[in-house]
This record gives structure tokens, C-alpha cells and sequence, in this order.
């Protein structure tokens, strides 16, 4: 404790050297904290972009389209295949859909989906665009499973004479036996379904489906079992590589594997270059640091070498001079942290812009850019894990920096209190 | 042990057999001690005299476990140093020995009273008891109003004296001064010689002094030339004085 006080206060021996090393300690510890907002960004950005962005695969029957009645394209996923994915691991949700086409006027035709209430509706040709919005009515719900309603696709409406007014009444019944150039007819008998609600896509085609629950759809169709398109989810896109290897591993040989591949390729890119800028920058504050405290502590131990003489001789502990030293660099970094901290609560916000704006973004690939900085939020606030990592380079940086001067402590004589004379 | 004059002196405070020591500059080799046989009885001011160059501080930093001899042995209130590692050689150091250095060496961010509490703090004693021995210290030192004073604050006489309390905090059976007065001009040299003449009467007081005036007020001179104990002498008058008459320092 004694050696710890007088490292203490040794620090407050020289008051002007003891702000300049304050402010060259400071000054990495602020590039340190402008690189591990930015690098925070980043992460968090791309954790959001990891869980929301496309990371979902599409499974169909190999070499074929998965609709119950068109032509050559019949053929469906077994049923089994839904439950070996869900073992699957990473897989966050699996969605089965069945499908059917249904004629409307000349060429034309409608799409009829069964999924499972609550499910992402997505839309044929454009999988990527989900749950549309309804515009009247209401949606599926649990409530609806095995049951004879459906909604709409305002598209689709508008063809059948469906509208918000007389949606109340609306049913639709479709002709099973209906045939198109593509659509072969299925011996079933007409099947009228309520329409609950009408959605709208933003897509033309995507207008012109009808979503009803699973088990109505297998009923109204004859399909007790497999599947059309099935969904699979990832937890996050950095395991998609991962999931369509065991996907393929497991259903290759019955299932056509459809995975996207823009996730992984922002990740690779954009991310990967930021997240290694910061890193970099993080580690460079750290090396700045650690060369500060290293020249300051040796040329303490240089002045003092007849005090720590004097103290060696006087019966001082090597382990309590060397306690009181560290008490010193860590003191030093601690204040320099807190400089560095200070300046970054009040500057730090616009520093942080412009550093990504000129010391980040060029390095960027030049189609992400923009987005990356525009979608990302940047922010001086300083949270728990800023600061632990402040305490942890402080310590990091005390320790590692006066290592050499330690070293020469330890190995200092008694004698050199004698020296001094 | 084999000389029959350490044989003879198995009570003494001090007792070197054979002692060497031996420098290396660069190629070249310096014995800066050659053979020195040494006892020395508890209590009692003993002066090491010689020339510069002579050996005399390098004796008494063997003495004082701040050094390790090339060869011989050192036995120091019955501890043998050369068989002591090196934490062992700090706590004997911490314990047995009080040092006064020819610049003092007092701690410049600390107060003359903390300065005194320094070795203590060193020692693990309590906070109560170490600040109250310091203050009885530096009021026998005649300090007792330059409690917290730092050094810088203080003349080069108060400073020998603060140093000398600090080598009497742990209450060691050994004292050593290396050129004590070196830094100070007679008046004060002759009052810090005095003091530690009077500290001789509890305790062991060893001083290096290149002037044989100083030696000549030590109760028993030992004269070093070239590494090697030359002469074993008494002063010439049992009441010798530095310069002028002797004071007496009672309060010590």
C-alpha cells in the first residue's frame, strides 16, 4: 500500500511533464475510441443487416417448379424434407408452401398459395418480397387452419369482382378442372372459398395470388403430403454457407438449393475492410500508448535510480517498488484515458463522421459506400463495453509499457543510492 | 571458521573472514578489497579512513548487505550474508542495518515525518505506532518543528539529521554512514559527527570518512589502503575533536 501511495503520488512530482504525457497518452486513447465507435457501427449494422437482410434459402423439387398442376413441374419436395431441416443447425425457421396455378383470362393466370398463418407471404417471381400489405379486411390468423377462407391479391380481386365494399360477401371458387397451355387439370371437385381480405403487393404478378392456410389448400387440392417451396431461415448470414453444405449434404439429390449470396458478399467486402480499418486503428492507438508510457517510465526510472537505490537499501521489497511503479503507469494511462475520454464526449461525434468519411469510406468498395454511410448510425456515447475496453488498454497499456523499466528495476542495486552522490 | 581471530570474537556484531572484492571494468579487473579480516564489538563508533579509492565504501556496503563479496565470509549480527538470497539480504537490510548517506537521499516528495516513517512502513508497522517513533525521532533530532518540511525546504544539517532519524526508525543494531559530513561545511559536520558519536552509545556506528581529523573523534580506527585493513588503531586523545570544542548532544 505504502509503495502504491507514493506511486501515486510521484505522478503529481512534475505537474507540466505530467500534462504532456497526459495529452500524448490523450491522443490515442481518443483515435482509439473514434476507431471502436466506428468499428461498433459497423458490427452492429451488420448484425442488423445479418438477421433482416435476405438470409433465407428456397428448396424445390429437383428440376421442378413445385406446382401441383402445371405441366412438368409437379413434382414436390417430400414431406420428411421439412422435418430434416428443422434439425438443421442455424436454421431459425423453416416455412413449407404448397402451390397451385389457376387459369384466369386468355394466357393469364393466378397463383394459388398454401401456407401457414403467421408464415411470410412471399410473392411468385420476386421471393424476396414478403407479407404484403392487406388493404381490406384482415389476414390469416391460426383461427383459419382447415378452414375455407383466403385473401386476395388486389390484382386478382379486381379479375374476380372483388372489392373492399363487397368484401363482406365475397367468395371465390376455384375450378380444379380449369386447364391453361400450362395448367393441367386435376379431378377435383369446384371448391368456393370466403375471401377475408384483400393485400397489395406492389408487384403486378404479385397481385395475382391467392393465400390460404395449408391444410385448406391440401384438402381443396388432394395433397396430403409434400412440399412445393420450402423457406429455410438462417439465424444470422454468416451460417448460410454453413446451412445450404448440410442442405445439400442432406437433401441434394431431391432438392434444387436456391441461396443468396449478396449477405455474404457485403459481409466479405464492406464489412470485413471497415471492421479491419478500426482494428487496425485500435491496435495502432494502443501501440502509440504503449510507446508513451514506455519512453515516460524509463526515463522515471532513470531520474529515480538513486531513490529506488535508497529504497532497496533502506529494505524496500522489490515486488513493493515494483507495485509502486505500476501504480504510476496505470495512474498515467488511467489519466490519459480520461483526457483522451473527456475530449472524444465533447469533439467526438463530428470526428467520428469525418474519420469515416475520410479515413474509412475510400477504402470501401465503391457500391456500398453510400448505403454503408447512410444507413449507418454514429455515435460519441461512451457504453459499458467502450469502457471496459478503455480500462482493459489502460491496464494493457501500463503493463506492456514500463515492462522494460520494471526490468531494470528489479535489477537495480542497493548501490545505486550511492550513485548518487 | 578457521582464523583464530574470528574464533576469538564469536560475540561480536561484526565479523568478516577473508574478504574480497573484485570490479570488473570493462578488461580490466579492480580489487577494490583484498583479504580484510574484521571484527567489530556491539556499540561503539568505528571509523573507516583511507584515501579515495581505497576500499573503504566498498567495506561498508559489504557490511551493510548492500553488496556480495567476491570471496570471504560476512557474518553480521550472526546472520551469514553470503548465504542469504537476495529478499533475504533486503529484510536484513530492513531490520539490522540503518544507512546515512553523504547526500542524504531523503525522498523529495515526502516530508521530513514520512520520510522518517519510510524503513517502518517497510518493516509492516502499524500507521499509529510508526508515526508517533518518527515524531520522537525528529524531535531528538532537534526537527520536531520541521515535521512537514519537505527536503527541499530544509538546510543540508536538518537534512543529515532528518536522514539520521530515518536510520534509526527501525531501531537497527547497526548503523552506517558513508561520508556523512561530505556535504556539509565543519560546523554542521563536527554537530552530525557529534550525533552519531552519541547514537554509538546504544548501538554500532560505523562511518567512512577520508579525513582523518573525523576519525580521530570514532572509538576504534580502522585505516584502509589499497583494498587492505592497514592499521587497527584507538584515537590518538580519548576525547578528540573535529574542529573546536565538542558539543555535547544530550537529547539524543
Amino acid at each position: 500500500m505504502t509503495m502504491m501511495r507514493l506511486g501515486l503520488r510521484n505522478l503529481f512530482r512534475n505537474k507540466s511533464r505530467l500534462v504532456i504525457v497526459a495529452l500524448l497518452i490523450g491522443i490515442p486513447f481518443f483515435l482509439l475510441l473514434v476507431m471502436q465507435v466506428i468499428g461498433d457501427s459497423v458490427q452492429r449494422q451488420t448484425e442488423l443487416l445479418k438477421q433482416n437482410v435476405n438470409n433465407t434459402l428456397q428448396l424445390r423439387a429437383r428440376g421442378s417448379m413445385g406446382h401441383v398442376n402445371m405441366m412438368g413441374n409437379e413434382d414436390l419436395l417430400p414431406q420428411d424434407a421439412l422435418e430434416q431441416v428443422r434439425q438443421v443447425e442455424h436454421v431459425a425457421r423453416v416455412e413449407p408452401y404448397v402451390l397451385a396455378m389457376t387459369p384466369t383470362e386468355g394466357h393469364n393466370f393466378a397463383m394459388v398459395v398454401g401456407v401457414n398463418p403467421g408464415d411470410t407471404k412471399r410473392l411468385e417471381s420476386h421471393g424476396e418480397a414478403g407479407n404484403p400489405k392487406i388493404i381490406a379486411g384482415r389476414d390469416l390468423t391460426e383461427a383459419d387452419r382447415g378452414k375455407r377462407v383466403a385473401i386476395i391479391g388486389q390484382g386478382y380481386a379486381k379479375w374476380a369482382g372483388i372489392t373492399p365494399e363487397n368484401l363482406e360477401q365475397a367468395t371465390l371458387t376455384l375450378d380444379l378442372k380449369r386447364t391453361h397451355p400450362v395448367i393441367f387439370a386435376l379431378n377435383r371437385p369446384p371448391a368456393p372459398v370466403k375471401v377475408v381480405g384483400i393485400y397489395a403487393s406492389g408487384y403486378v404478378f404479385g397481385d395475382m395470388q391467392l393465400f390460404m392456410s395449408l391444410d385448406t389448400f391440401r384438402e381443396i387440392y388432394g395433397i396430403p403430403a409434400g412440399i412445393s417451396w420450402l423457406y429455410v431461415k438462417a439465424d444470422s448470414s454468416e451460417h448460410l454457407p454453413q446451412i445450404e453444405q448440410k442442405l445439400r449434404d442432406l437433401l441434394g439429390n431431391v432438392a434444387d438449393i436456391i441461396a443468396p449470396t449478396n449477405v455474404a458478399e457485403f459481409q466479405n467486402t464492406a464489412t470485413t475492410a471497415v471492421l479491419r480499418l478500426s482494428k487496425g486503428g485500435i491496435v495502432l492507438s494502443a501501440a502509440l500508448m504503449i510507446i508513451t508510457v514506455f519512453f515516460v517510465m524509463l526515463l522515471v526510472v532513470r531520474e529515480r535510480a538513486w531513490e529506488i537505490g535508497t529504497f532497496k537499501a533502506l529494505g524496500a521489497s522489490n515486488s513493493g517498488i515494483v507495485l509502486g511503479f505500476l501504480t504510476e503507469a496505470v495512474a498515467l494511462s488511467a489519466l490519459g484515458a480520461l483526457l483522451g475520454t473527456l475530449v472524444f464526449s465533447v469533439w467526438g461525434g463530428p470526428v467520428v463522421q469525418r474519420a469515416f468519411g475520410v479515413g474509412v469510406a475510400p477504402f470501401l468498395p465503391a457500391e456500398y459506400k453510400d448505403t454503408l454511410i447512410n444507413a449507418l448510425t454514429l455515435s460519441s456515447d461512451i457504453g459499458p463495453p467502450t469502457l471496459g475496453l478503455l480500462a482493459l488498454v489502460c491496464i494493457l497499456a501500463a503493463f506492456a509499457g514500463s515492462a522494460w523499466s520494471i526490468r531494470q528495476v528489479v535489477r537495480l542495486s542497493p548501490m545505486e543510492a550511492i550513485r548518487h552522490e | 571458521m578457521n582464523n583464530p581471530m574470528l574464533a576469538n570474537d564469536r560475540n561480536a556484531l561484526i565479523l568478516l573472514q577473508d574478504v574480497s572484492k573484485t570490479y570488473r571494468k570493462g578488461q580490466e579487473s579492480v580489487r577494490a578489497l583484498d583479504g580484510i579480516d574484521l571484527a567489530v564489538a556491539e556499540k561503539g563508533m568505528v571509523a573507516i579512513a583511507g584515501p579515495s579509492g581505497s576500499g573503504k565504501s566498498s567495506l561498508l556496503h559489504i557490511i551493510g548487505a548492500m553488496d556480495r563479496p567476491t570471496n570471504g565470509e560476512v557474518i553480521v549480527a550472526g546472520q551469514p550474508l553470503n548465504a542469504l538470497p537476495e529478499a533475504g539480504l533486503t529484510s536484513f537490510r530492513r531490520e539490522t542495518v540503518g544507512f546515512v548517506f553523504q547526500s542524504f537521499n531523503l525522498i523529495p516528495n515526502l516530508s521530513a515525518l514520512e520520510n522518517v516513517m519510510l524503513p517502518m512502513e517497510f518493516n509492516g508497522v502499524p500507521s499509529e505506532q510508526r508515526h508517533r517513533r518518527a515524531k520522537e525521532l525528529l524531535d531528538r533530532v532537534d526537527l520536531g518543528a520541521r515535521l512537514t518540511h519537505r527536503p527541499r525546504e530544509l538546510s543540508g544539517g536538518e537534512m543529515q539529521r532528518v536522514a539520521i532519524a530515518r536510520a534509526l526508525a527501525n531501531n537497527p543494531r547497526l548503523v552506517l554512514a558513508d561520508e556523512p559530513t561530505g556535504n556539509l561545511d565543519s560546523k554542521t559536520g563536527q554537530m552530525i559527527y557529534e550525533l552519531l558519536k552519541e547514537i554509538a552509545r546504544e548501538r554500532t556506528v560505523i562511518v567512512v570518512t577520508h579525513a582523518e581529523a573525523l576519525a580521530q573523534m570514532a572509538d576504534r580506527i580502522l585505516h584502509i589502503r589499497d583494498g587492505k585493513l592497514e592499521a587497527d588503531s584507538q584515537p590518538l586523545e580519548a576525547n578528540s575533536t573535529f574542529i573546536g570544542e565538542p558539543r555535547r548532544v544530550d537529547h539524543v
